[in-house]
Order: C-alpha cells, then structure tokens, then sequence
C-alpha cells in the first residue's frame, strides 16, 4: 500500500528508476585498487611484443625471458671454472689474483658496494655486527671480516666465496647480483680499510 | 532429537577440550630453546648430514663436559690438539663458529636435542602448529596498515557527477511533463549549474585516463618493502641490482631471496606461510608471477641506467616512500607532463660524471660566466626520442 502511495505517479517513477540504474553503471566504473585503469589509445599503450618479465605462450616454461642455449658463452665473458668445494675454494685462492689497482675511484666503488652488498650482515666496520644479525633477525652471527682466519686468506678465496657463496651455505651466492670488477673493488675496499686496523 | 543434540555438543566439546589439552601437552615438553636455531641452520636431529653432522643421540655419543667445551668454541679445541675434534674437522672441513653461551643455555640444547632424538615426530608437528596462530593475525594486520583516501576522492567524484545528471533530468521532467516550478528560468539556471559541475567531472576523469597513479595490486607474495628497507636497513641495490646498467631495476630471482630466506623461515608479521611460497617457487622452478605497478606506456622509452648511474637519482624520488609501503603502490602520475616537468626543474649534476665529458662547451659556459646553470631539457631531455622510439 505504501509502495502505490508514493509511486502513484509514473513519471517519478521512471525518473527514479533511471536515477538507479545511472548509479549502477558509473559505480561499476569505479576504480579499485587491484585496477591498473583504461588507457587513451590502447594499441599504442600495450606492447604487441612480449616484455622481458611477461608470460610467454610460445615457450614451454611460459617466460619470455630464456635462458641462453646451455654452453653458450657471452662476449668477453670467462667462465668461473671453480666449483663450490673446499678443493675448489683452495684452488681460487692460489689461482685468481685481484687485477685492480687500489686508487681513490676502485675503493669509492667499493666501498659502495660494500655497503649495499655487504654491510648487512659483516657491519660497517666488517666485525660481523651488521643490522640483521644484531636485531635478531638472522640467527647464525655472520663471520668476522677482521678475525685472523679471513685477514689470512688469498683474495681469490674471498673472490671465491662472494661469487659461488660460502661452503656452510649461510651465505649464498653473490655472483648474479655483483659484477665481477665490483667484487675485486669490494675486496679492495675490504683488505685496505678493515684489517690494518686490527694488526 | 533433543537428546541427539546435546550427545553431539557434549562429544564435540569433550574432543575439543582434548585436542587442547594433547597441545599443550606437546608444546610444553619439545619446545626448541631460542638458541637452538643458531645450531639448526648447519645441523639437523635425526634428518640426516646438512652442513654439519646429524645430532641425532650426540649425548649419548660423546661426554658432556667435552660436548660444551666444543659448542662453545671447536677451533681452540682443534688448536689443542683435541683427537676427536681435529677428526671432525677434517671430516667436514668447516669451522663450527663460536658460541657465547652459559653452561645452563647449553645444557637447555642438549636436553633439546636428548628429547627430540628419541621422539623426532613430535618436534615436527609442534612446528606446524604454531605457525597457524601467527598467520592469520598478521594478514589482518597487513589489510589495515594502508590507508586509502584515493578511492574515497574517486567516489566522491562520482557522487557529484550523479548529482548532476539527476539534476538534469528532474529539471527536465518538470519542465516538459509536470511543471511544478512555474518559471522556465529556475529550471535553465539550475540545468546550467548541473552541466558545469558534470563537465568538470568529466574532464577529471578523462586527465585521470592511462595514469595509474593509487594502483597498488596484490601481489602473489605479500613481500613487504617496509619490513625489509626499514627493519632490516636492505639496500635498494641489493635485490634490483640492475638498476644501474639496465633499463630495468631488475625483479629479484628466488636465489636472491633465498640469500637469506634459507635461514630466515618464519617471517614477523605473516609466519611461515608466505615465505614457504618462495621454496616451492625454487622446487618447482616456476617464477612467481609479480603483477608490475608502474606501467609506462609501450611508446615510452624509460631507462633506469640512465635515471640512476647517470643522473643520479634517487630512487625514491619517482617511486615515493617505498620503504614505509607494505604494498607497493604507484604515487605519482607517470604521466608525460610530470616527466617533463621534473626535466625542466633538474639540474645535472656534472661533478665526477664521466657521461658528460662531451658537454664541454656547457661546461666552458659556466666557467666563463655566460649561464649559471643547465637543465635536463637543454642536453637533451626534451628530445621527442629520449622517449619516444
């Protein structure tokens, strides 16, 4: 009875009908946050091709980005022969010899990368204090950079360790993150500023 | 059917009661002394060799006292000359670090590791146990941390253009069919005011079209930047590592997670659960699939090297408060205008910038007094193909 009273009139009626169904529509315009939004020209805001990190239907895995063909080697790229043993470690550390000079823009360099990289877990300073270990957060402390069994060891088994991780595993592999350069600079960085201070 | 009721209630209540009382029970006995996870990264009890040996009945095995002399530090016992160290020792050839504990937290590990050799089950579903509790609370802790104003902006923006279609169309009504308000002019004022207000609406919308600014997706893991840039003081770098070379900063591998999440397994806020994806993304050797927030248009050129190694700057200052985002959310426009604006405000910084040995003259301008200053826009970032190509 109510409902015929105050919708006697048709017109209103439809009018608010209408109003209703307007409310729909935009609100389901609406943006959420998962919604990255419509673009101008779609054809030329969407990539035909597949962007590196994309999925791929054409290959097996379903990422555009392949691995090179196995054996391949990039230019003026030497493969690291050394394998992640103690056997393999030793031979680094009588092998590779740092081949950097240690001059101003080197130690700068690396002493950046030190500190992205490095800092951490071996501390500023390189007495295994860094910010993980002292919050917490890692439970093993991370090895003394300045204990006399570090301070002893060939470059190349620092090299070793940086590139392919360390043999107990706590620390993994650094080698993709860490061009090879900045990982001489870094040991550069390490041997000038932290161990004098300890002799 | 009264009765079948309450049998059913009584007998749930009973069995819920139990299973409580069968945890806590659980619980209290093999419950793993903080100290142990330090031992749990290199050894396991009764799971076998991992870096170091299996611990499983290493009481029964080998005397106390010498057990505590070798946690505390195995090096001095080698160094000594200690047999059965220096045997261990070449065995496995790493050092077992040094660990400042008191005889009391030792023997608490010991007795840790006595109880859970004869019971090795137990300690595995305490374990699974626990994790569920610390799960569900933090996803609710992780949904309200972001407040959200950008939609309720949006909404509003809505309401008024709702409002003034509704307007139109009353006026409209009333002056064709009903006529209520007697003087045509009411009606013309009013549909005037609701047309501006509409048009304004839409020309917000339409500015706001192919700019994601507030897009802040889920992501397939609810990595938070917060917990690792502010809590754990991570650089930027070490996980987009590309960021100077490339065009892109470069999304982490799960190896790279893995640097640490091999031996970070349960996380502060969101336990195990979302740290185990990672595992099975490194077994299965199927990527996790990161849903990309800041999306330039496929016409846009865009080089992070460029950006970062060159004109140095800073990552926040495109992406916005990153370390303070628990989801990563777009906060600026990306949009041409802001690009460009940002050109003509920049100054390059030529001091110990090798890129720009080839602006010399520039340089020779400066020193010689003609200009003091350049902008992006006068080398070259107002080139069509900067961006363009």
């Amino acid at each position: 009875m109510i409902f015929k009273t105050y919708f006697s009139n048709r017109i209103t009626f439809k009018a608010l009908a209408a109003a209703a169904f307007i409310l729909i529509v935009l609100s389901s315009c609406d943006r959420d946050r998962n919604n990255p939004g419509y673009a101008y020209f779609p054809d030329m805001a969407y990539s035909e091709a597949y962007e590196p990190y994309s999925v791929n239907p054409f290959f097996k895995d379903g990422k555009s980005m392949q691995d090179p063909a196995i054996g391949s080697i990039p230019r003026g790229h030497i493969p690291y022969q050394y394998p992640k043993t103690y056997e393999g470690q030793v031979q680094a550390g009588i092998d590779l010899i740092n081949p950097l000079l240690k001059n101003e823009a080197n130690l700068s360099r690396g002493k950046d990368g030190y500190e992205i990289f490095c800092a951490v877990c071996h501390g500023e300073q390189g007495k295994g204090d860094g910010e993980l270990y002292t919050s917490k957060k890692f439970p093993v402390q991370p090895t003394s950079l300045v204990s006399d069994r570090i301070v002893n060891k060939p470059e190349g088994e620092i090299f070793h360790i940086i590139t392919m991780g360390s043999l107990s595993n706590l620390m993994g592999a650094h080698g993709s993150q860490i061009k090879v350069e900045d990982r001489w600079k870094i040991i550069l960085y390490m041997r000038n500023n932290f161990s004098e201070k300890v002799n | 059917m009264k009765e079948k009721i309450r049998f059913l209630i009584t007998n749930l209540l009973s069995t819920i009661l139990l299973v409580f009382a069968i945890q806590f029970f659980v619980q209290s006995q093999t419950n793993a002394p903080e100290q142990y996870k330090v031992c749990a990264a290199c050894h396991t009890i009764g799971e076998g060799k991992l870096i170091g040996p299996d611990l499983k009945g290493i009481t029964e095995k080998r005397d106390e006292a010498w057990l505590i002399d070798f946690i505390r530090s195995s090096q001095t016992m080698i160094k000594n000359g200690d047999e059965e160290a220096v045997k261990l020792f070449d065995e496995y050839k790493i050092p077992m670090p040094d660990n400042k504990m008191t005889d009391e937290e030792i023997k608490e590990i010991l007795t840790f590791i006595r109880n859970s050799s004869k019971e090795p089950v137990l300690a595995d579903k305490t374990e699974s146990q626990s994790v569920v509790p610390a799960s569900s609370t933090s996803e609710t802790v992780l949904e309200d941390f972001m407040p959200y104003q950008l939609a309720k902006s949006r909404l509003r923006l809505n309401i008024k253009f709702l409002i003034s279609i509704l307007l139109i169309l009353l006026m409209l009504i009333d002056l064709i069919f009903t006529r209520f308000i007697k003087f045509r002019i009411i009606h013309i004022v009013i549909i005037l005011v609701a047309l501006t207000l509409g048009v304004q609406v839409v020309v917000a919308k339409a500015i706001g079209l192919g700019r994601q600014e507030g897009y802040e997706p889920d992501q397939p893991i609810k990595f938070s930047h917060k917990v690792h840039v502010t809590g754990n003081k991570i650089d930027c770098k070490y996980c987009h590592s590309t960021v100077e070379e490339s065009r892109y900063a470069g999304i982490p591998s799960t190896s790279v997670c893995l640097n640490c999440h091999h031996v970070v397994r349960e996380g502060q806020h969101t336990g195990t659960t979302e740290i185990n994806k990672i595992y099975e993304a490194f077994e299965s050797q199927k990527p996790i699939e990161w849903v990309k927030v800041h999306n330039l248009p496929d016409h846009v050129f865009f080089s992070h090297a460029q950006h970062v190694a060159v004109g140095k700057v800073d990552c926040n200052h495109c992406h916005g408060e990153v370390e303070n985002m628990d989801r990563i959310r777009q906060v600026n426009s990306l949009s041409m205008g802001w690009c460009i604006n940002c050109h003509r405000n920049t100054e390059v910084q030529f001091k110990s910038n090798e890129y720009y040995t080839s602006f010399m003259k520039l340089h020779d301008d400066i020193k010689s007094g003609k200009i003091s200053k350049v902008t992006v826009d006068q080398v070259g970032g107002n080139n069509c193909q900067a961006c363009h190509n």
